[in-house]
């Protein structure tokens, strides 16, 4: 509670005795100093006495816990790509997909996850009262370094898919290779009768990733017409279910290249507290064999540090295509591997 | 004439009206009509007298009220609730959070009655401005401290449980004197969260389900073509899958017991040694003034194994016996016919799976074998859930990390029970679950493309499917 203060000079207007003045003003600055202390207790930790404090965006994740990140802001990643103008681009996978029209991204994904997943956009219909929605596509990639399914290209992850699918589904069309946009695509149709929905998988590969696109819906029809509208799609030149594998002006994609027999020179990261999660890390090696660039797909702060200050002191033999060295990309998984899928016996894609 | 002509129209009009409003997907709110289908024992300890006396000395334990000093010593000297049952009762002990007016009428929100039924003294404690009668039971926390000048630190995170009250005032609190939280400050500079009691009902199944087992579906989850793919807790001292409490951060049900009945009801045990003071208060330094420690009067911790206890249930302390309770209480019995018939709950748990809801709600896990009791050992656990966590993106992002589990990601919340509960997510932000199911699509959530699909659903579909899961 405020008490009034009275100022000493005021009071000197009043016609008091010199003294009584002077001891009414001492009694009145001691109040003012009780009530100043009772009113303004300290802030800090649980408490606050701000009348008019800042406030923290909502909405907002500002505390993360394993995260991508990268030792470069430069040097594209899978997880890059953005909706813009429509038009979704990848500069990592250098691939453009225009939108059709009142398509649009509401929400964004999640980040990488620790086995290699990318939700790279969520395109649904821009403006669809509750209840109606027409269907939806997820552009989704997996890192074929670190799938928990030992499949070896996005053949076999797509044939993976079809013999592990649910009793609840029906195959409506098996894998199948097709053309999209000038380049190979393994198409993969199925549905479910219950929810009277289908699904249809268009998925290729590159730099060893499978990109698929997964559009959903009641309505076949619909689907057949964005999947014509991806006719004008661009890809780089090594996309295909089973080529895929870089080269040209990005590095080629070379799964566990930091075997003992590559690795001239090797540093382990030192680490501060110990975790248990999977940390899997894709590399850009230099002609030259030096580690260049350095993708967290899934990290906390602490283990990012350690594992970059050991990384960047690694030597890798270098790998020479024609005779000539290129640079490379690899993947290395850090902490605990994650246990593998079983994976069903496969069966041959229809053309 | 007209005005018969008038009210065929009108009539038509409203049968129009009303057959669209019917046809609408309603949830169809608290299963009431076929009993309370949860809170009891395993058969396996229903059948062992030993057991069924350790389980009923547990559960008198877990609705018993805690006083400073007494019979029932140690609340406080901070603390959300007095009593574990008191929280944890809809639709029986072992639940969440009740209400009075919904079945089957537990009570109203317990923490709001603090000061009518004297546990606070109204003179050193107010009602925190989001403790409702209706409302769920809440613990809060701020995400980040505050620092000298008052404002929320984005640098210095907090996370930990604000106590709602204090033992000030109480006549058995001596001159223990503590301020709350700044609650309405927390309110306005957006750095306050909630959560309210997670339900146990069938948590022994839970921690008796091998690790082996959720990595395997783990791995069999993979490539699922919806965005989803989640990730494990981890207890930090062996590395294991850890699974109790919203983030999946702790490893087991005695711990689980032992951190609340410390953090929630301040009684300091054989697993949480000292009376805790807030997150702020220990970390800047100052701790519970001394004012405020031993208030029972009877050392430290309050709470222990009795060596003059002549039975295993009178020998066992508070938390043991929690444990115990917990480990015991059998999973609740879904209904096949209620709400909207065995057709509809049918339909709806197909189309559960087909949208991708069991990716993460994973309907049923298979238990090991138990040393325990019977009922817990190579047992169906249906409690759809895959126990791993999940990024829920920025809508459902509380920015307190446990663990592994940063500010975004949950323990998918096990479904078992649903059915008669009322509020729904971390924080009990709802009571409807079309507005839960709604929430799980935002930007960076997993979950958005099976909510996508949820949406594609005709209404008579999402019906069936809001059916199911009030079945359960």
């Amino acid at each position: 509670m405020s008490r009034p203060v009275f100022s000493y000079w005021r009071l000197r207007g009043l016609n008091m005795h010199p003294k009584f003045s002077r001891s009414l003003a001492l009694v009145c600055f001691a109040i003012s100093l009780t009530a100043h202390a009772q009113s303004s207790l300290q802030s800090g930790g649980d408490f606050s006495n701000n009348p008019q404090p800042n406030a923290l965006p909502s909405d907002v994740i500002l505390v993360k816990g394993a995260w991508s990140s990268a030792s470069d802001s430069v040097t594209p990643v899978p997880e890059g790509g953005r909706v813009a103008n429509n038009v979704f681009s990848n500069q990592y996978f250098g691939l453009t997909y225009a939108l059709s029209p009142n398509w649009k991204e509401k929400y964004s994904g999640p980040p990488p996850s620790d086995s290699g997943y990318y939700v790279l956009a969520q395109i649904r219909p821009a403006e669809t009262p509750k209840g109606t929605t027409r269907g939806s596509i997820l552009i989704a990639a997996q890192d074929l370094f670190f799938t928990l399914t030992p499949a070896g290209n996005a053949l076999e992850l797509i044939n993976y898919n079809k013999e592990s699918l649910d009793a609840e589904y029906k195959v409506e069309q098996p894998p199948t290779l097709v053309r999209v946009a000038n380049h190979s695509f393994v198409r993969f149709d199925y549905g479910s009768p219950v929810a009277e929905l289908h699904w249809h998988v268009l998925a290729t590969q590159i730099r060893c990733h499978m990109v698929q696109f997964v559009l959903t819906s009641r309505d076949t029809k619909l689907v057949e017409s964005l999947i014509q509208e991806m006719s004008k799609m661009t890809l780089p030149a090594e996309a295909g279910p089973i080529s895929g594998r870089g080269g040209g002006e990005v590095p080629v994609c070379i799964k566990d290249y930091a075997r003992d027999e590559n690795v001239l020179e090797r540093v382990d990261p030192v680490f501060g507290e110990r975790r248990f999660n999977p940390t899997p890390v894709r590399i850009i090696i230099g002609k030259e064999g030096k580690v260049k660039h350095i993708h967290f797909l899934s990290a906390f702060p602490d283990q990012v540090k350690a594992i970059t200050d050991a990384l960047f002191q690694w030597r890798f033999r270098p790998y020479l295509r024609d005779g000539k060295p290129v640079e490379v990309e690899t993947g290395i998984m850090f902490g605990r591997v994650p246990r593998p899928a079983v994976f069903p016996a496969s069966q041959a894609v229809n053309e | 004439m007209k005005t018969t002509k008038l009210a065929s129209v009108v009539a038509i009009l409203a049968a129009l009206v009303f057959t669209g409003m019917a046809s609408a997907q309603t949830d169809p709110g608290v299963r009431s009509n076929t009993g309370v289908n949860a809170g009891q024992p395993l058969a396996s300890v229903t059948a062992s007298p030993n057991d069924l006396a350790f389980f009923q000395t547990g559960l008198a334990q877990f609705n018993e009220h805690q006083t400073v000093t007494g019979d029932n010593p140690g609340l406080g000297p901070r603390f959300n609730m007095d009593s574990c049952g008191a929280c944890h009762s809809q639709p029986a002990p072992g639940g969440t959070s009740p209400a009075s007016t919904i079945f089957p009428n537990v009570g109203p929100n317990p923490q709001s009655q603090v000061i009518a039924n004297g546990i606070v003294n109204g003179g050193a404690n107010t009602i925190p401005y989001f403790v409702f009668a209706n409302g769920p039971v809440r613990e809060a926390r701020f995400p980040f401290f505050f620092d000298q000048f008052g404002n929320p630190n984005p640098n210095a995170p907090n996370g930990g449980v604000e106590d709602l009250f204090t033992v000030s005032g109480r006549t058995d609190a001596g001159s223990c004197s503590l301020q709350q939280p700044s609650f309405n400050i927390a309110r306005v500079t957006n750095n306050i969260i909630f959560r309210i009691p997670t339900p146990v009902f069938g948590t022994g199944l839970m921690a008796n389900i091998d690790d082996a087992t959720l990595l395997a579906n783990h791995a069999a989850q993979a490539n699922n073509r919806l965005g989803v793919s989640g990730a494990f807790n981890h207890n930090g001292n062996d590395g294991t899958i850890s699974r109790f409490g919203w983030k999946a951060q702790n490893k087991s049900l005695m711990i689980f017991a032992g951190e609340a009945y410390n953090v929630e009801m301040g009684i300091s045990n054989e697993l949480f040694t000292q009376d805790r003071p807030l997150p702020g208060e220990d970390q800047l330094g100052s701790g519970l003034p001394p004012s405020c420690l031993n208030l029972a009067g009877i050392g430290y911790p309050e709470d222990i194994t009795h060596s003059d206890g002549t039975t295993a249930s009178t020998v066992t302390s508070d938390v043991g016996l929690f444990n115990t309770f917990m480990q015991f209480l059998d999973q609740p019995t879904p209904s096949t016919t209620s709400p909207g018939g065995a057709t509809s709950i049918t339909n709806g748990r197909r189309l559960f799976s087909a949208i991708g809801c069991a990716l993460c709600h994973t309907p049923s896990l298979t238990t090991q074998a138990s040393k325990l009791t019977l009922g817990l050992g190579n047992a169906t656990a249906n409690l759809f859930s895959d126990i791993e966590i999940h990024h829920m993106g920025a809508g459902l992002a509380d920015n307190v990390s446990q663990g592994g589990a940063g500010g975004d990601q949950f323990r998918t919340a096990p479904l078992w029970g649903l059915g008669q509960r009322i509020f729904f997510l971390h924080d009990g932000r709802t009571a409807n679950l079309l507005g839960a199911i709604e929430a799980h699509q935002s930007n960076g959530s997993e979950a958005t493309q099976v909510e996508e699909n949820f949406d594609l659903l005709s209404p008579s579909q999402q019906q069936d499917l809001l059916n199911f899961l009030r079945s359960l």
